[in-house]
C-alpha cells in the first residue's frame, strides 16, 4: 500500500497499517440514522507492544517504572510490565477497522466511564467487544451511547467502559 | 508518610500533573491514541460549524483529560498498594494550544463492602485560568490483604 507522501516518515510504531486519514473511508461508515443500537460491532484483535505503550506514556507524561523500567516492573506488585490503565484510549482505535463511525471526522467526545479490572500488558492480543447500547436526541444534538469490554488472549476482562459521542452531522 | 485507607480523610486533597497543550502534545496524542479526527489536526475544518457549536480551531482530545486524570490516580493508588478502579468523566470545556492544563481530586468518601475497601473521589481538571474543563468521579481499591493485582 502507498500512503499519502510525509505520512509514512512520521508514522509511529503503533499506527502501522493504521490509516490516518480518517476522510478516506469517511462514506463507509454508520451516521447517526443507520446505527442499530445492540448491534455488535466489527472489531479487531490487536497486538500490545511495549513501544505503543512508551508512546502513550510520553503523549500523557506518564513515568511510573511498572509501565517503563522492566526490572523495576518485574519486581513490583505486577511481576512484569503493565500498560497504565488509560491504554483503552489507545485500544478503542487499534481495535475498530477504518470503517467504524469512531473514526467519522466530527465524532465529539462527551464522556466516558471505565472500570478496570486487569492491567494490558505488552506482548498480550487485546480483543474488543462493543456495540452501541443507545441513541437520543437532546438539544439537538445527535447522541449514541457505546459500550465496550476488552480482553486478553487468555479471555480476562482487561477493562470495560460507556462512553458517550455527539454524532456529526 | 504513605497514604493508608484508615488514615484518609475526607476531603483530602490530591495533587496532579500540570500539563502543557500545544499543537505537538496533541498531535503526539493523535499518534499515541490513534485518534486523527481532524478536530485534533485541522484548523480549516474547524473553523466550520458543528450543529450549534464553532471551535474556531483545533481542540485538545477530550480523551487528554481522562490520561491525565488516570495519571496523577495511579501515582496517588500505587505506592499505597491501592488501585485505580473507575473513573467516569465528563467535557465541560474544550481545551486549545496554549493552555495549561491539570487535574485534582479532592476524597469524597470512604466505602467498606464484603470484600473490600473504596475511596470515592471527586476529579476536576482546570486550566490556566482556573475553569474547570472536566470533571468526573472515581474510585479506588484498597484490598484488605496489601497485595496489588
Amino acid at each position: 500500500m502507498t500512503s499519502e507522501a510525509g505520512d509514512a516518515m512520521t508514522l509511529p510504531a503503533a499506527a502501522k497499517d493504521f490509516e490516518t486519514d480518517f476522510w478516506k473511508d469517511a462514506n463507509l461508515r454508520k451516521i447517526w440514522d443507520e446505527i442499530v443500537p445492540g448491534e455488535p460491532r466489527k472489531t479487531l484483535p490487536y497486538t500490545l507492544t511495549q513501544e505503543a505503550i512508551a508512546l502513550y506514556c510520553r503523549a500523557v507524561g506518564e513515568t511510573n517504572p511498572l509501565y517503563l523500567d522492566e526490572a523495576a516492573a518485574k519486581a513490583g506488585p505486577f511481576g512484569g510490565l503493565i500498560a497504565p490503565p488509560s491504554i483503552h484510549i489507545l485500544l478503542m482505535f487499534a481495535c475498530t477497522p477504518a470503517d467504524d463511525w469512531m473514526r467519522s471526522p466530527g465524532t465529539v467526545n462527551a464522556g466516558q466511564s471505565w472500570t478496570y479490572n486487569i492491567p494490558a500488558r505488552p506482548g498480550d492480543t487485546i480483543t474488543l467487544t462493543a456495540r452501541a447500547l443507545d441513541k437520543f436526541i437532546k438539544r439537538e444534538r445527535l447522541f449514541v451511547v457505546h459500550d465496550n469490554v476488552f480482553f486478553n488472549q487468555h479471555g480476562e476482562v482487561i477493562c470495560s467502559g460507556r462512553g458517550q459521542t455527539i454524532r456529526p452531522m | 508518610m504513605p497514604i493508608t485507607f484508615d488514615t484518609l480523610s475526607i476531603g483530602d486533597a490530591i495533587d496532579g500533573p500540570r500539563f502543557a497543550v500545544s499543537r505537538e502534545s496533541i498531535r503526539l496524542f493523535c499518534d499515541a491514541s490513534l485518534d486523527y479526527n481532524p478536530l485534533h489536526l485541522d484548523d480549516a475544518y474547524m473553523k466550520g460549524d458543528f450543529g450549534k457549536t464553532n471551535f474556531g480551531g483545533v481542540i485538545m482530545h477530550g480523551m487528554n483529560n481522562f490520561g491525565l486524570i488516570s495519571r496523577m490516580l495511579t501515582d496517588w493508588a500505587y505506592p499505597a498498594g491501592a488501585i485505580h478502579r473507575r473513573l467516569e468523566t465528563r467535557w465541560l470545556k474544550p481545551v486549545r494550544p496554549g493552555e495549561t492544563i491539570r487535574p485534582t481530586g479532592i476524597v469524597k468518601s470512604k466505602q467498606t463492602t464484603a470484600k473490600s475497601r473504596w475511596v470515592l473521589i471527586d476529579v476536576t481538571v482546570q486550566n490556566q485560568d482556573d475553569e474547570k474543563v472536566a470533571i468526573g468521579e472515581a474510585m479506588v481499591e484498597f484490598p484488605l490483604a496489601a497485595k496489588a493485582g
